[in-house]
């Protein structure tokens, strides 16, 4: 008897208990679901490598770390911010998972939309808050979104009336800050896109390096009949960081979403995108870009659920792997019974810099319908031999030469980027770590 | 300029060059002609420097250093230029950017100053004009999506805007019709100057109605067997190759 308790005490995931039993909330509508996750999340445990969804991905290094939840925090806030998208429109920022209010850009609501943030939201309707997130956790909820239901303080709400059509993009940082050391946060961004509504959503995650930080972030992007959603998801954060997301989505009829996937940032990224097109018409379009360098293992799994006749999805990831970095794509789609008509394309192109380094990338179409077009392809390999000898025949110096091939790999991504600002963010993000191409042409 | 001397080649377990010797003055045009498999190909391949090939005995001379001690890039900004047989597609880098990093790396080299944004664009412009190439082609990525001819004429362009002092012509004018041809060949006219010297190599006597060779060389199973002025050229189409080497057979 005394055997059994004592490991039920020692089990690593039980300081989460701990945890949350550490922290006062309202007795509200909420509790019954936050402690009925944490409980879900207890019994499951965390994935391990007989999951076949973690195959790639080990969770050893997290299992061991403890992280308690983050307290508000301005301090030192000042390096941060010049790593933020500047113009890059209505900006709201989380440090260390909480809103911070003298941070957001100050400019007046247009009409048709209701910004606030999730502790607002809690704070004045509880029940209402309870409902959604119910919703969104069902059965195939993961072990981290029930961790993140569990213990969720603050976040972003977005709500567009009907044909409610923004001007500005909804631009949410989520910056750690040096007092987010061995912290965690499981902040939310949560969309609600009304029937012919059109935005464009930027989610930043940064911190400063060397900080080690756990973000276990979940996004909802509900989009109705003919709405419209750009999503770019920008994740730079340190490199000893632990970044967890998941992002879903729902599309009804003639809706359209796109998502660029872009993941720099963090010592062990796993991102996992569920998107279901419920709605004929509806269009769905992943790009991604995952550039794992020193030790970074930066894993994005995909999940594509073709639902109803007449959808189509487009999907290109693109993998840059250097030095002893490890990348992981997994893209699933799903084409359910009676989809007919359902197209789907899917790439993934890898590239490795280095002898040390490594890309998994696995495609999986399961299609139970007939008459559906589905293609996929993934390629791995290194620079072509015959490119850069081409480049370095005309002049250009060998590492010149391998700066132009990398860039002109990224481009393919790059070039479906609709916002200025996002673009040259990502051109310095991009040439800080490869060296800039274009000096020799400037 | 060039001086070629006893120049043995492998690739991989194959002897592919068996002793090459070959000078080229200044101004001077060169045409290598030969069967299939003959080595041409290997022998402009490893004067611009690529990888992969083994020179086992032999040297190159190039205006009195070791050109074969030189990275492909030395090469280059030493006014070395090799007009690919095969060019390279690249999606993602734009021709303007090839050309503009290509020139101002030469011009660097040289100690001259690099071209402005403005001055690059006239000049580009001015030899695309000679090219009859569209503008539009500038910010394509190099090559893509480019027809055999266009690729070609972009050889020749980037050729006339390098100004090399010794270009390499790897079968240039395969897959060009009668009017391609002409461009590509009034391209590399436009580039004969004294101090020029240019190496062609080719199949057909086609090329040569358009660029004179001072000098026509043979080459068969890794040897120059012959050499001779443009009048080789023309007794080459008439009789093929075989007398070339029944008489190396027999002397």
């Amino acid at each position: 008897m005394s055997a059994v308790t004592l490991k039920q005490a020692s089990s690593p995931l039980e300081r989460y208990r701990a945890e949350f039993e550490a922290r006062r909330r309202p007795d509200d509508a909420l509790s019954a679901l936050r402690r009925a996750a944490l409980e879900k999340f207890l019994a499951r445990g965390l994935p391990g490598p007989r999951d076949e969804d973690w195959k790639y991905t080990s969770l050893r290094r997290f299992e061991s770390r403890e992280f308690a939840l983050a307290d508000a925090s301005s301090l030192a806030l000042e390096a941060g911010q010049s790593q933020w998208i500047q113009s890059a429109g209505t900006r709201v920022v989380l440090v260390n998972g909480h809103a911070m209010p003298t941070l957001a850009s100050q400019a007046a609501q247009p009409p048709g939309m209701t910004l606030l943030t999730l502790a607002q939201w809690a704070g004045h309707d509880p029940s209402q808050v309870a409902e959604f997130l119910a919703k969104w956790a069902g059965e195939q909820a993961s072990p981290f979104e029930q961790l993140n239901l569990a213990f969720f303080e603050d976040g972003v709400v977005l709500e567009l009336a009907a044909d409610a059509r923004p001007d500005e993009p909804l631009y949410v940082v989520h910056q750690w800050n040096q007092a987010g050391q061995q912290r965690m946060s499981h902040p939310r961004l949560i969309v609600r896109a009304g029937p012919n509504s059109r935005c464009t959503i930027i989610e930043h995650y940064l911190g400063p390096a060397d900080i080690e930080s756990f973000t276990n972030a979940v996004t909802t992007v509900e989009l109705a009949d003919g709405a419209s959603v750009q999503h770019y998801r920008i994740q730079q954060e340190s490199t000893r960081s632990f970044h967890i997301g998941h992002v879903g989505v729902s599309l009804e009829r003639d809706s359209r979403y796109s998502l660029h996937d872009i993941a720099l940032g963090a010592g062990l990224a796993r991102v996992g995108i569920s998107t279901r097109l419920a709605g004929s018409g509806s269009h769905v379009s992943l790009q991604g870009l995952l550039a794992p360098a020193g030790t970074q293992h930066l894993d994005s799994h995909t999940r594509i659920d073709h639902l109803v006749p007449h959808t189509t999805s487009n999907e290109a990831y693109r993998g840059i792997a250097s030095d002893r970095g490890r990348g992981v794509f997994n893209g699933k789609v799903i084409v359910h019974p009676h989809a007919q008509k359902t197209d789907a394309r899917q790439s993934s192109r890898n590239l490795l810099l280095s002898p040390g380094a490594e890309i998994d990338a696995k495609p999986e179409l399961e299609i139970y319908a007939d008459d559906v077009k589905c293609s996929h392809g993934a390629t791995t390999g290194q620079l072509d031999a015959n490119a850069l000898f081409y480049l370095r025949s005309r002049g250009l110096s060998e590492s010149e030469a391998r700066k132009a091939l990398i860039h002109a790999f990224a481009e393919s991504i790059l070039a479906t980027i609709e916002l200025d600002a996002v673009r040259s963010h990502l051109d310095r993000l991009l040439e800080t770590r490869y060296g800039s191409a274009t000096e020799a042409a400037r | 300029m060039l001086k070629i001397e006893n120049l043995h080649v492998r690739v991989g377990e194959k002897q592919v060059l068996k002793g090459i010797d070959l000078e080229v003055a200044p101004g001077e045009v060169h045409a290598i002609m030969g069967p299939n498999g003959s080595g041409k190909s290997t022998l402009v391949q490893v004067l611009a420097g690529r990888e992969g090939y083994e020179v086992t005995a032999g040297s190159v001379t190039y205006l009195g250093r070791d050109l074969l001690a030189l990275p492909p890039e030395e090469r280059a900004r030493e006014g070395v230029f090799l007009a690919f047989q095969y060019p390279v597609e690249i999606p993602g880098v734009n021709n303007v950017y090839l050309l503009k990093a290509g020139l101002n790396a030469i011009r660097k080299h040289r100690g001259e100053p690099e071209l402005d944004a403005f001055e690059f664009l006239a000049l580009v412009r001015e030899k695309m004009k000679l090219m009859r190439m569209d503008e539009s082609f500038l910010n394509r990525g190099v090559n893509e999506g480019f027809s055999g001819g266009e690729k070609k004429r972009n050889e020749i362009l980037q050729m006339s805007v390098l100004e090399p002092k010794l270009a390499l012509l790897d079968e240039t004018d395969s897959g060009l019709d009668i009017d391609a041809l002409r461009i590509v060949a009034d391209g590399v006219n436009a580039l004969r100057n004294p101090e020029r010297s240019i190496v062609m190599v080719t199949h057909y006597q086609r090329l040569l109605d358009y660029v004179e060779p001072d000098r026509v060389h043979v080459l068969s199973g890794g040897r120059i067997v012959k050499s001779g002025d443009k009048s080789l050229a023309l007794e080459l189409e008439k009789r093929g190759y075989d007398w070339v080497r029944q008489e190396e057979a027999a002397a």
